[in-house]
C-alpha cells in the first residue's frame, strides 16, 4: 500500500511524545538514565508488545512490528528519524549535495560490519536501496524513494544518488531503507545488518531476542540483551507487566488500564504526543461532501473535545487539522471551523441544505472508530444530519475504501509522520483535489531548503485545513508504562521505531 | 385401531404450576414489560450524553454511564427490546423454515430424505455464530434483520431435524394409515395429525431456541456484526464496557445481568414448559 499505513496495519504505534525539554535532550541521541544508582550493563530488558512481525524483512510485507524491533536496533541506515523528529546520519558520514540538488554523494561511515561480518561496502547500500525501490518490494515507502534515477558507486566508501528532480526529504526516506549485506539470503528468516544488536533467536508467536553485538561500530548498548515478548491481548500485555514477566509496555492502549499503574510506586508511566491523528474522512468527490460548505458545518457540529475525553480521558491533544505538532510545519488550526452548532446549522442552509441530509459512515470494527461513530451520529443529529452506521472490519475497509473509493465516509486512524502529502495527491482515497495544494505540495518537495519546505506545506496545510478536507478529531496520546528499575526508552518512538541501545535497567 | 396414548392437542396439566416455568415466566415476563416500557418511556433519550465519563450507578443513573456519557439503564432497556424482537423473529423464522423442511422431509422418499437428513446434520455441525456471520458479510452491511435472518437460519436447521424425527414417529402409527385408507390428503394429516402431536415437544425446543438466539444476538453485536447503533444491544455493551472493566466494571456487569436473567429465564421457562405439556413425563410424576 503506496506510503500509507492505518494504525491497523500500522500496527506498531510506538509514537511516543516527550515534554520539550527531554525532545531536546533526545534529540541530541542522549537517552536519560536510571535514577537508581546501579544499571546492569549486561541486563535483559523485556519489552511488551501487540505487533509481533509476520516475517523479518520490511520489504516483504512484515509490518510494523519488525520497525519496532530492528530499525536501529538491528538494522541501520544512512539516517535516523531520531525520537525527537529530526533527521541525523548514521552510515552516511559526510553527504555533499549538488547546487542543482540532483546529486547526493554519501561517505560511508568507516569500519561497519555486518553481523556476519562483511565490511560494509557501497555496493551494499545501492543493493539495499535498490531492494526496497524493487518491483516486488511491498515496502510502503516505495512511492517516496521514486525520484531516484540512479544510484552509482565510484569506490568502496562513495555512494552517488543521482535524481530525476529535486527531493527535499531524501534524507529521511533514506531513514527507512535498511543497510542490509548484499550477500545476504533468506531476509525473511534471518539478518545481517550493522546495527547494535544481532538476531539472536526469533519464536514465532512468541518472542523475538536480539542480543548485543561485540563488534557494533558506535557506541555500545547499555544493555546486553533486548527480549520482544508477543501479546495478542492487551489485558494479558497489562498483567504481563503486573506480574513482572515483562518490563515495558511500548503503548497503552487505553486509558483505564492505566488506573493499575498509575497509583503504584513500583512503575512509571510516561505520556506524550504521538503522530497517530484520528479523523472522519469523506469521499470529496461525491456529493454532498464536494460541497466546501457541508464540510466546514459538520466540522463545527462536532466537539472534538468531548469525543476526546470519551475515548482517553484526561490524554491527547486536539488538532485543527492533519499536521500534528511535532512536524515544522505545524500550526494551530484548532480555532478553524470550531465547535458552534448555530453556525453548522447556518452553513448547511447555505449549500443548500436546510433539512439536513443522511450519510453513511463507514466505522472499522475496533476501538475507537464505533464509540466514534456513535457520538458523531448523536453530534449531528442535532443539526439535522442523520448518520447511518456501517460496521466494517480492517480487511473491508482496505478492498471497499482504500482501493475502490466506495464510500460516503469513513472514520479512520493514521499513523504516518509527515503524512500531509496524501492532501496533494487527488487520487488517494479521499479523492481531495485542489490544483494549489497539489502544487503547493509538489513544490515544497522540490525545495532548496527545510524552511522553503516547511513554509510551502504550512501553506498547503492551512489551505487542507480552511476546506475542511477531512474532519480531524484529536491526536492519540503516547502512553509507555515501565517499571521504574528500566529507564532511557525513547518516548516518540515516531513511525512505530523503538531504539533499545539507551535502555538501562537497575541492578535487582 | 391403535390403542397408542396419544394426548389430544390442547391438554393442561392438573396439577399446580412447575417452579421453573413460574421463575422463567418471571424473568422473561420482566423483561418484556421493560422492553415495552423502552417503546414509551427510557430515563434519557438514547445518545443523549447526559452524564460524566464512566459514572457509577447512582440515583441518577442507575446503572451509571459509559464512555460517552450516556445513561447504561436507558441503554439495558433498549437492549431488552433488541434482544426480545431478535430473539422473536429468529425463532419464528427459524420455526417456519425448520418446522416447513421437517415435515417434507418426513413425507419425502427414502432417497430425498436421506439427503436432507445429511444436510440438516451438515448444517448442525456448523457453528452457528459463523453462519451467523457468513450471512452477516454477504449481505448489504448488518442491520437489525440481518441479525434475526442468519441467526433464524442457523436455529432452523435443529427445528428441522427435531420436526422430522418427531413427524416420523407419528407417521408410523396405525392411526395415520387408517387416515390415509380413509382418504385424509396429506395436508390434511399434517394440520389433523401431525402437527397437533409433535407441537408440545416443538414448543420447549423453541423456547430453548430463543435462549440461544438471544445469546447469538448479543455475540454477533459484540464482533460488530449485530444491529448497527443507536440501537443498544447488550453484546455491542459488553464489547465497548471491556476496555474499562477495571475502572468501570458495571459498565460490563450490568448489561452482563441482563443478558444471563433473560437467557436463564427462557431456560427455566423451556424447563417448566417441558415438565406441563410433555405427556410422558407429566405420567411419569
Amino acid at each position: 500500500m503506496s506510503g500509507f499505513e492505518t494504525r491497523n496495519q500500522a500496527a506498531g504505534r510506538s509514537n511516543r511524545a516527550v515534554t520539550t525539554a527531554l525532545a531536546a535532550v533526545l534529540a541530541m541521541g542522549a537517552f536519560g538514565h536510571a535514577l537508581a544508582a546501579e544499571s546492569d550493563p549486561d541486563a535483559t530488558v523485556n519489552i511488551g508488545s501487540l505487533y509481533e512481525p509476520q516475517n523479518l524483512d520490511n520489504t516483504a510485507g512484515a509490518g510494523q512490528g519488525i520497525n519496532e524491533a530492528f530499525n536501529g536496533n538491528v538494522y541501520e541506515a544512512l539516517f535516523r528519524l531520531t525520537d525527537a523528529g529530526t533527521v541525523e546520519p548514521v552510515l552516511a558520514k559526510d553527504t555533499t549535495v549538488s547546487e542543482d540538488g540532483l546529486t547526493y554523494t554519501f561517505t560511508l561511515q568507516p569500519g561497519v560490519t555486518f553481523h556476519s561480518g562483511a565490511p560494509l561496502t557501497a555496493k551494499d547500500v545501492k543493493f539495499s536501496i535498490e531492494r526496497v525501490t524493487a518491483e516486488a518490494s511491498k515496502s510502503s515507502r516505495k512511492n517516496s524513494l521514486k525520484t531516484i534515477a540512479g544510484i552509482e558507486t565510484p569506490d568502496d566508501a562513495t555512494v552517488v544518488v543521482k535524481l530525476a528532480a529535486r527531493s527535499i526529504s531524501l534524507p529521511y526516506n533514506l531513514s527507512y531503507v535498511w543497510v542490509v549485506n548484499d550477500e545476504a539470503t533468506d531476509l525473511q528468516a534471518k539478518e545481517d545488518g550493522t546495527g547494535p544488536y544481532a538476531l539472536q533467536e526469533w519464536r514465532r508467536g512468541s518472542s523475538l531476542a536480539i542480543a548485543r553485538f561485540d563488534k557494533y561500530w558506535g557506541e555500545k548498548p547499555k544493555n546486553g540483551e533486548v527480549v520482544f515478548q508477543y501479546f495478542t491481548e492487551a489485558t494479558a500485555l497489562n498483567n504481563a507487566l503486573l506480574t513482572g514477566s515483562v518490563d515495558i509496555i511500548t503503548s497503552v492502549q487505553s486509558p483505564d488500564s492505566l488506573a493499575q499503574f498509575k497509583d503504584n510506586p513500583e512503575f512509571t508511566v510516561s505520556e506524550g504526543k504521538s503522530t497517530t491523528k484520528l479523523l472522519l474522512a469523506y469521499n470529496d468527490r461525491v456529493a454532498p461532501f464536494d460541497n466546501v460548505k457541508v464540510r466546514k458545518a459538520l466540522a463545527r457540529a462536532i466537539e472534538d473535545e468531548k469525543l476526546l475525553k470519551a475515548v482517553w480521558g484526561d490524554y491527547g491533544t486536539l488538532i485543527g487539522s492533519f499536521v500534528p505538532p511535532t512536524d515544522a510545519w505545524y500550526a494551530d488550526l484548532t480555532k478553524v471551523d470550531a465547535y458552534d452548532p448555530e453556525s453548522a446549522k447556518a452553513l448547511l442552509k447555505e449549500a443548500g441544505y436546510p433539512d439536513g441530509f443522511t450519510f453513511t459512515i463507514d466505522t472499522p470494527n475496533y476501538d475507537p472508530h464505533p464509540i466514534a461513530a456513535q457520538f458523531i451520529q448523536s453530534e449531528l443529529a442535532k443539526i439535522g444530519v442523520k448518520v447511518e452506521i456501517n460496521v466494517i472490519t480492517a480487511n473491508e475497509w482496505y478492498t471497499k475504501i482504500y482501493k475502490a473509493h466506495d464510500f460516503q465516509a469513513t472514520l479512520q486512524e493514521h499513523v504516518n509522520h509527515r503524512d500531509i502529502v496524501f492532501y496533494g495527491n487527488p487520487d488517494f482515497y479521499w479523492g481531495y483535489n485542489n490544483p494549489k495544494v497539489v502544487d503547493l505540495i509538489k513544490q515544497a518537495e522540490s525545495s532548496a531548503t527545510d524552511a522553503e519546505q516547511a513554509e510551502k506545506l504550512k501553506e498547503a496545510n492551512t489551505i487542507i485545513a480552511e476546506d475542511a478536507a477531512s474532519n480531524w478529531f484529536y491526536l492519540y496520546p503516547q502512553i509507555a508504562v515501565s517499571k521504574t528499575t528500566v529507564s532511557g526508552y525513547p518516548l516518540n518512538g515516531l513511525n512505530s521505531q523503538f531504539f533499545a541501545y539507551g535502555i538501562t535497567k537497575a541492578v535487582e | 385401531m391403535s390403542d397408542t396414548p396419544v394426548v389430544s392437542a390442547g391438554a393442561r396439566p392438573k396439577s399446580s404450576m412447575p417452579w421453573p416455568l413460574m421463575v422463567g415466566g418471571l424473568l422473561v415476563g420482566l423483561h418484556l414489560v421493560i422492553a415495552l416500557l423502552s417503546l414509551v418511556w427510557t430515563p434519557y433519550a438514547v445518545g443523549d450524553m447526559v452524564g460524566g465519563r464512566l459514572e457509577g450507578p447512582s440515583f441518577v443513573h442507575w446503572a451509571g454511564t459509559d464512555r460517552l456519557g450516556r445513561d447504561l439503564m436507558t441503554q439495558i432497556m433498549i437492549g431488552s427490546r433488541i434482544a426480545l424482537v431478535v430473539g422473536c423473529g429468529a425463532v419464528a423464522l427459524g420455526a417456519l423454515i425448520g418446522v416447513t423442511i421437517g415435515v417434507l422431509a418426513a413425507f419425502a422418499t427414502r432417497t430425498l430424505d436421506d439427503v436432507l437428513a445429511a444436510a440438516l446434520d451438515i448444517l448442525i455441525a456448523f457453528p452457528t455464530l459463523l453462519l451467523a456471520m457468513l450471512i452477516v458479510a454477504s449481505s448489504d452491511g448488518a442491520s437489525l434483520w440481518t441479525a434475526i435472518l442468519a441467526i433464524g437460519i442457523a436455529g432452523s436447521a435443529i427445528v428441522a431435524r427435531l420436526t422430522r424425527i418427531l413427524a416420523k414417529r407419528i407417521l408410523s402409527m396405525d392411526y395415520i394409515t387408517a387416515a390415509r385408507i380413509s382418504g385424509t390428503a396429506s395436508p390434511g394429516i399434517v394440520r389433523i395429525h401431525v402437527l397437533p402431536n409433535i407441537w408440545p415437544t416443538l414448543i420447549v425446543n423453541f423456547a430453548l431456541q430463543f435462549g440461544l438466539a438471544v445469546i447469538a444476538e448479543a455475540s454477533l453485536s459484540y464482533l460488530g456484526l449485530g444491529a448497527p447503533p443507536p440501537n443498544a444491544s447488550w453484546g455491542r455493551l459488553l464489547q465497548e464496557a471491556q476496555a474499562s472493566v477495571y475502572t468501570a466494571p458495571f459498565g460490563a456487569i450490568a448489561p452482563g445481568l441482563a443478558l444471563v436473567s433473560l437467557v436463564i429465564g427462557l431456560n427455566l421457562f423451556a424447563d417448566g414448559l417441558r415438565e406441563a405439556a410433555d405427556p410422558t413425563r407429566r405420567r411419569s410424576r
